[in-house]
């Protein structure tokens, strides 16, 4: 019989021409070596979710000697349902570590950035997918983590980075991510969890240069409740993109040691 | 693990001391094929250490000449002491045996045992460096010469560090470089190779550093960063010549890293170009080779050559150097309160 697979054929010719607004959901990604969507490449998000996951109008950010440079730009949140559930003694923490985003700030000190936080802050990251497991190395602070991708594994230790297993729900990669150390914070605005955190990320293609990035978050001791947050993630499409360094320990050595130097 | 200010300069140490376990991989036997990838590539993937190669001195001791191979009486010594290292770790104890030989009787010693690796097969090589073929470090250029000496005058001046800039690159978790990263010391010499097609990922547990090399057909690679842009791991162009793959690396930071173990010794200028060539050799070994060329440095090229293979068992793990940098401030706390204390009580002549 050869009518059904011709008519098959002419199906998915018709339907690989549609644009992919007219197919809905059905942009079929292509494949990588292993046979799953190809996620590779060098992604970014290009919003201010890193200076607040919640809306948050424009603001003086906390060094008045940079002037404008360094305030925070207005944004609409990431959060689904506007706000973080917090239970209302981890709220007073939030409020504690916004007014010593200054200093306390994992991200002036050039600590690593922790999940999700390292997916939406203003640096590049490249994914790499290899027969060993997925890369994830960013930019910033030259943090990365290796998603196994085999039989999950349990933590050994707390790390700010976690312990990443992942599967794939068709052509979504779904990240499941424990053993955290509980020091990472989700942004400037002081928004945290605890090392009881848990996040279950979903990286979906939708197109050609384009992520979509979802966290469901999820921390008993912090929050009354999972939540979530989705963005898109942007291909960097220059020609000449690569990766390259933010070792930035030497731009936080003056804040963090600057007391013990001879003076 | 914290690299420590007196831990830094002993893991480097150890790193060329004389006198520990030595280890080399064994050349492939019979008609073993190195594997490929599914897309065809000669695949290098794993986790693999230079801890065969744990202890054998960067440069050749002048007792062997010329000789790049230990004899078998030189051999059975080295393998005795290596096994005595390798069972005092296994076994949890203080080994009587390398830097715990040399620092026996010190009050506070920062590493007991735990933390060290030792050698799985004791090396043949007596010395990290096969090229120039006296195993030594061609000499400095004058230039080179008179801003070493300058840096080591000026730091016996100073009697204790007054800023962070007085420790090395490594003490204060920004990077090893890429020689510094491989080279064996007493911990973490974990190296990580992940492949997808075009692309080859080289990781070192130290310090969670990921160098991405793009590869190109070896007539035909893309071009190196402009020269006004730098990073510390520098700008790898990879391609394969056979089973070998060969890695070009520019556009360093220069002035800053040493060329040596953890990134110590002599520092390397902006002009370096690194030439690594990494060659799977058995299912548990891959051959390491790297050509340094530094000419606003050194009078000459010259080359390191060691196995990096495989452990069972070996995991990267998260190395959050920087974040757990206590001894950064403890050292430097500590140097302003000696000083306050000086200050207060003259010493008396």
């Amino acid at each position: 019989m050869q009518i059904r697979p011709i008519a098959f054929k002419i199906g998915a010719v018709l339907l690989a021409c549609m644009p992919s607004s007219l197919r809905g959901q059905a942009y079929h990604a292509p494949r990588a070596a292993g046979g799953h969507a190809d996620l590779s490449g060098i992604w970014e998000a290009l919003n201010t979710a890193n200076w607040d996951l919640e809306d948050h109008s424009a603001e003086a950010g906390p060094m008045w000697q940079t002037g404008a440079i360094g305030s925070e730009p207005a944004g609409q949140g990431v959060v689904e349902g506007g706000a973080i559930p917090y239970l209302p003694a981890a709220l007073e923490v939030r409020k504690t570590n916004f007014a010593n985003r200054r200093t306390n700030d994992p991200e002036a000190k050039c600590y690593m950035p922790g999940i999700p936080r390292a997916n939406y802050m203003p640096y590049p990251f490249q994914i790499v997918q290899s027969p060993r497991g997925i890369l994830f190395a960013y930019e910033y602070a030259s943090a990365n983590r290796l998603v196994n991708m085999g039989k999950p594994v349990e933590p050994v230790s707390d790390t700010w980075m976690g312990t990443n297993n992942g599967y794939w729900e068709g052509d979504t990669l779904v990240v499941d991510v424990t053993g955290f150390n509980g020091l990472a914070w989700f942004d400037r605005a002081g928004d945290f969890a605890s090392d009881k955190l848990h996040v279950v990320e979903r990286f979906t293609r939708t197109d050609r240069d384009h992520l979509q990035y979802e966290a469901t978050i999820e921390d008993p001791s912090v929050f009354s409740r999972p939540w979530k947050i989705s963005m898109p993630l942007y291909r960097r499409v220059e020609k000449n993109a690569q990766l390259l360094e933010f070792k930035c320990v030497e731009f936080a050595e003056e804040l963090l040691y600057g007391q013990y130097k001879k003076k | 693990m914290l690299p420590g200010y007196k831990g830094v300069c002993i893991a480097a140490l150890c790193a060329i001391a004389a006198g520990m376990a030595f280890a080399q991989a064994k050349a492939p036997r019979g008609n073993w094929t190195p594997p490929k990838t599914a897309w065809g590539d000669p695949d290098l993937q794993g986790v693999w250490t230079s801890d065969d190669s744990f202890g054998v001195p960067y440069e050749r001791p002048r007792r062997y000449g010329n000789r790049t191979l230990l004899t078998d009486e030189e051999y059975a010594e080295r393998a005795k002491e290596n096994e005595l290292l390798a069972s005092s770790i296994q076994a949890g104890v203080t080994p009587k045996a390398g830097y715990w030989l040399q620092h026996e009787g010190v009050d506070y010693q920062p590493y007991n045992s735990n933390w060290s690796e030792f050698a799985r097969q004791t090396s043949r090589q007596t010395s990290l460096i096969v090229d120039p073929e006296d195993g030594h470090f061609p000499p400095l250029t004058q230039q080179a010469m008179m801003q070493r000496a300058a840096a080591i005058y000026a730091s016996r001046l100073r009697l204790r560090p007054e800023s962070w800039e007085d420790l090395s690159i490594y003490a204060r978790c920004i990077t090893r470089g890429v020689l510094g990263s491989m080279l064996p010391v007493m911990y973490g010499n974990g190296t990580d190779i992940l492949q997808s097609p075009g692309l080859v990922v080289i990781r070192y547990e130290m310090i969670h550093e990921t160098r991405i090399v793009p590869i190109d057909p070896p007539n035909n690679p893309h071009p190196h960063l402009p020269a006004s842009l730098r990073t510390y791991m520098g700008d790898p162009r990879g391609h394969w010549e056979g089973n070998t793959l060969v890695v070009e690396t520019t556009n360093f930071i220069g002035g800053r890293a040493g060329i040596g173990p953890n990134g110590d010794g002599v520092k390397y200028s902006e002009d370096m170009r690194l030439v690594e060539r990494f060659t799977r050799t058995s299912d548990r070994s891959i051959q390491y080779e790297v050509t340094v060329f530094d000419p606003k440095t050194f009078t000459a090229s010259w080359a390191v050559v060691f196995p990096i293979t495989e452990e069972p068992g070996y995991q990267i793990f998260e190395y959050a150097c920087h974040e757990g940098n206590y001894a950064m401030s403890n050292i430097l706390s500590g140097a302003r309160a000696e000083e306050a204390q000086e200050k207060a009580q003259p010493a008396v002549k």
